[in-house]
């Protein structure tokens, strides 16, 4: 199994977060956000997005609204809740102090 | 048809849940595999290329219906409980005797026709299908004891009764398998342990053998044991989250119950009601071979 992929799939209820608590925003967008963010690393399989936005959405975490773009076609635009702020903020916390502590021993190892 | 609305089609026919959810993400993808067409017209592709390439980057239409389903289909515990409760009081019935007492079934049939007629008429939300099949019970019940009736009068009514019956029940089974296959064998499963131990009372080519009170009370404890198995079929079956499980979790309890009570009344079973039996066999298994064919 792909260590990167695994990594990905554990992790993309936080990114998706992210990215729709910065601004609300509909499917497509957040795939190209993605890749255009991470310069192309996240090659996220689109189809894997809708299941988890509508599994965020059951756990209340963010909400989506139909809404009418300039051009008079349709979009479901998604918003964070103050549930998903919140969720946010401790896998935030908790990445960051995982991120220091796999970094330290890291840098340990190559020193 | 073009790429996306066969796509379309494919992930519809795969998602089987509220019609308002499913067309709301069949709109989604759409938006998405137009957005992507668009993108890859603009840099130079032809409309039924970029359409191709965006179908297929979008992946499986099954497998996110698939997805999409596990997202939706689990149950609350509400919603479990309520659709278990009708099988717990029928095994309320059997623990002591209030069976005999015809006031206490009366009531359990007016409980049933009535959640069932407002679940009906209240969007068909997933915890009025056990309740709708107790609903049938007696419709069904009533066009063979119409057969039991003396000299030809029973024929009679039988022939005006039985296709009015047939298709009060063919109208519900058409309405509940549209909205899910696997709902309409949900709302069957009471009728087929019912009839199951309904079967283990008649004796040579009666329906129901003179001392039928006396066998009933004797199973009475593995009746109770019937439909207890039952609600806790239901309740797995509500909150199971793969549509495999849930096959599973509704088709052992009432097979058991079936293929058990048959082999211990053995020659008892009369002639009508070993097609009551086939009746509701086929009428509960059917839905599930349905969708067991659509994972072939």
């Amino acid at each position: 199994m792909n260590y990167g992929r695994e990594l990905l799939k554990g992790n993309t209820d936080s990114l998706l977060l992210c990215l729709i608590s910065r601004q609300p925003t509909y499917g497509y967008q957040i795939v190209k956000e993605l890749q255009k963010r991470s310069n192309g690393y996240f090659q996220f399989k689109e189809g894997t997005l809708y299941p988890a936005l509508h599994r965020l959405e059951r756990d209340n975490l963010i909400t989506g609204k139909w809404q009418i773009l300039p051009n008079g076609q349709q979009r479901r635009y998604y918003y964070i809740t103050e549930n998903g702020q919140q969720v946010l903020a401790k896998r935030l916390a908790t990445w960051q102090d995982f991120s220091t502590a796999v970094k330290a021993v890291i840098q340990a190892e190559t020193t | 048809m073009s790429s996306i609305s066969h796509y379309l089609n494919r992930f519809k026919a795969s998602l089987h849940i509220d019609q308002t959810i499913r067309d709301g993400v069949a709109q989604e993808l759409c938006a998405h595999l137009e957005d992507k067409t668009q993108e890859l017209e603009e840099k130079g592709l032809s409309r039924e290329e970029a359409s191709k390439i965006a179908v297929q980057s979008l992946g499986s239409p099954e497998f996110i219906a698939e997805q999409i389903y596990e997202t939706h289909a689990q149950g609350s515990w509400k919603e479990a409980l309520l659709s278990a409760s009708p099988h717990l009081l029928v095994a309320l019935l059997f623990t002591s005797y209030y069976w005999q007492n015809m006031v206490y079934p009366s009531i359990i049939l007016a409980l049933a026709v009535g959640i069932a007629v407002y679940g009906w008429h209240r969007g068909k939300p997933i915890w009025l299908f056990p309740w709708l099949g107790y609903y049938l019970l007696p419709v069904v019940v009533s066009g063979i004891l119409l057969l039991s009736l003396p000299e030809g009068w029973g024929w009679i009514a039988a022939l005006i009764y039985i296709p009015a019956a047939l298709f009060v029940f063919v109208h519900i089974m058409r309405q509940t398998a549209r909205r899910d296959w696997l709902y309409a064998s949900l709302m069957l499963a009471p009728m087929l342990v019912t009839f199951a131990w309904f079967s283990s009372l008649g004796r040579g080519n009666e329906l129901l053998a003179s001392d039928w009170a006396a066998r009933l009370q004797t199973n009475a404890l593995w009746i109770v044991v019937s439909f207890v198995a039952l609600a806790a079929a239901t309740i797995a079956f509500i909150r199971l989250k793969q549509r495999r499980l849930k096959i599973v979790s509704l088709l052992i309890p009432p097979l058991v119950v079936l293929f058990a009570v048959v082999a211990a009344s053995g020659d008892n079973i009369c002639y009508w009601s070993w097609l009551l039996l086939l009746f509701s066999l086929s009428a509960f298994a059917i839905p599930l071979w349905m969708q067991a064919r659509a994972y072939e």
